[in-house]
């Protein structure tokens, strides 16, 4: 499936866990904010 | 626009357009013109692929629907991230791996001729229309506020995309998307300074004057399949949406089709997810700011300058009188904003309350005199009168200082030259790949190849310009835009799921793709209440239900 991706290392695919882990992290915390702004702000 | 203003925006646009050009050098086949010959950086794919989202019709268009309608639009890119993910562990390694120029060239391989003839169709028909509303959007806009004509407009926005795009190709498309998101930002932290500076209340007041007009409510947990920004349209829907554009589109495929590996690939796609949801609230907050501006300052009554002069010149009586009625319910409506304000610093809860009421029967009345308002000037010009796309433009050109307007200004061209170039791009790549290259002339040098891309990067450009200017008053631009895909989006997306069967016949793939436009189609004409985003899942999951029966049918003999 990636045998066009000579130059693929355990640097790179470190590099994609740590991002997706990131991103996700990222994303959980704007819901919360966004929860927490329409909770706080429209009551 | 102050002299200043139009300066700044002259020289950006020299500045992106020169800078483009440099980039051209030492791009001499194909390889390069097309996929920057895979050699392209993680995180300038990944910007470039957010530069390409975040067009003028999120500048214009997305800000003014936060003012108008509050931040519940944000729903909509609630399955971006879970695409992203989904894509960088699935398709991304089957495409990146098989080292093809456009996505519709592995359908081939897989599968026949005809199925990558009609997807690629598909694309180019689709494409080239959107790029077209894309221009038109900001165009439009453009020629109301500053008095261009429409062709004018259009020019504008669109010839200096074309121009680097055509020259340069992928390499261009994707340095200067660098360059310009990050004006892009900063042109919209400023506009965000500008205006909490202007509020008589502090921010924390601001939001709760927003809160109790309603603009502050995100997540709406209903289920229904009428209604487009609910949680759950937005997770399921928005989910089947945004794999089926980062996924199948080759506007978005060749940016990681360019990265140096199918590692930096899906790297580039996550990090293009990275500020997705928190960029796209910021852009609704500036509409909703916006809002808590207009509560202290009366709002125009019409946005849009070129209606408001018709309707002045034709109906003054009656206009007349709307806008004394306008007048009166704005001054309630600031007077009920600031006692909320005090209410809330006295710590006066039933004072609080009491001026939420009033505030929120005031934004009520003063909705009533602008549908009215919108209303007579529909009969008047005879066009769609909905003015959200002006609320922005209208508000940074009135109230934002010298220098600061053009900033915005060169943001939204940047937005618009940002979507057009990498679609313009992705058009010609098809073009040749996947038709004359196929059908053609499959013996051409690579030097005949690179001038029939460059031209047919200037035919698509000119085919865009000329459908902005004819498409101009379609209503709501940010929905046609999506609207348009979603007929064609789902079923494409269904057929490279068909792909990643190992059973999947190449006539299930064909018979199946069209067995999901039709069902799209039923879904479209026969219950059209049902909201655009459920069309990706109906015409995905019919794909690869009709395509699986099909290829599991035991052959004669």
């Amino acid at each position: 499936m990636t045998e066009g991706d000579p130059g693929r290392t355990s640097h790179d695919g470190r590099r994609f866990r740590v991002t997706l882990v990131s991103v996700l992290f990222v994303q959980v915390v704007a819901l919360l904010l966004l929860g927490w702004m329409q909770h706080h702000f429209s009551h | 626009m102050h002299t200043l203003d139009w300066v700044i925006v002259v020289v950006w646009l020299a500045y992106v357009v020169s800078h483009g050009l440099r980039r051209s050098r030492g791009t001499t086949g194909i390889d390069g013109y097309f996929l920057a010959n895979r050699s392209l950086p993680w995180w300038a794919v990944g910007l470039s692929v957010m530069a390409t989202q975040l067009s003028a019709v999120t500048m214009i268009g997305t800000t003014g629907q936060g003012a108008t309608d509050g931040m519940r639009f944000v729903q909509f890119y609630f399955g971006l991230p879970i695409a992203m993910v989904i894509l960088g562990v699935t398709l991304v390694p089957f495409l990146h791996g098989a080292r093809v120029y456009t996505a519709y060239e592995y359908l081939e391989r897989r599968f026949d001729a005809r199925t990558r003839a009609l997807t690629a169709f598909l694309f180019l028909v689709s494409r080239g229309m959107s790029c077209g509303t894309i221009i038109a959007a900001p165009a439009v806009v453009f020629s109301a506020i500053f008095g261009w004509s429409l062709p004018v407009s259009v020019a504008v926005i669109g010839l200096p995309a074309v121009l680097y795009t055509m020259v340069g190709g992928v390499q261009a498309v994707t340095w200067v998307d660098v360059k310009q998101m990050m004006l892009i930002v900063v042109a919209m932290a400023a506009v965000v300074i500008a205006i909490l500076v202007q509020l008589p209340v502090s921010p924390g007041q601001a939001l709760h004057i927003a809160g109790a007009a309603g603009r502050l409510r995100v997540f709406d947990f209903s289920f229904s399949l009428t209604n487009t920004y609910t949680f759950w349209s937005g997770i399921i829907g928005g989910t089947f949406l945004m794999l089926s554009y980062f996924g199948t589109d080759q506007s978005q495929v060749q940016r990681y089709l360019a990265a140096k590996s199918v590692s930096e690939a899906r790297t580039s796609l996550l990090v293009s997810a990275y500020w997705k949801i928190p960029l796209q609230a910021l852009v609704l907050l500036i509409g909703v700011l916006v809002f808590v501006f207009y509560q202290f300052d009366q709002a125009p009554l019409l946005f849009n300058p070129a209606h408001e002069r018709l309707v002045r010149h034709s109906q003054p009586a009656a206009y007349g009188a709307m806008e004394s009625r306008y007048a009166l319910a704005s001054t309630q409506q600031a007077a009920a904003a600031l006692a909320l304000a005090q209410a809330r610093d006295a710590g006066n809860g039933q004072a609080t309350a009491a001026a939420r009421a009033r505030l929120s029967a005031a934004d009520d009345s003063v909705g009533t005199v602008r549908a009215a308002a919108l209303d007579l000037a529909g009969k008047v010009s005879g066009e769609p009168s909905r003015d959200v796309n002006y609320i922005i433009p209208r508000f940074v050109l009135d109230h934002l200082p010298i220098g600061l307007a053009g900033l915005f200004i060169a943001a939204v061209i940047a937005a618009a030259m940002n979507a057009i170039s990498g679609e313009l791009n992705s058009l010609s790549t098809t073009t040749v790949i996947d038709f004359y290259r196929r059908w053609v002339n499959d013996s051409g040098s690579d030097r005949q190849l690179l001038a029939i891309s460059r031209a047919a990067t200037a035919l698509w450009g000119i085919f865009a310009c000329v459908i902005a200017t004819y498409a101009a008053n379609l209503g709501s631009l940010i929905e046609v835009v999506n609207r348009f895909g979603s007929f064609f989006y789902g079923s494409i997306l269904g057929v490279f799921l068909l792909a990643m069967i190992p059973r999947a016949r190449g006539l299930g793939a064909f018979v199946g793709l069209i067995a999901g436009m039709a069902a799209v189609g039923a879904v479209n004409f026969g219950a059209p209440s049902v909201s655009f985003l459920w069309h990706n899942v109906i015409g995905a999951v019919t794909v690869v239900m009709v395509g699986m029966a099909l290829s599991l049918r035991p052959s004669r003999g």
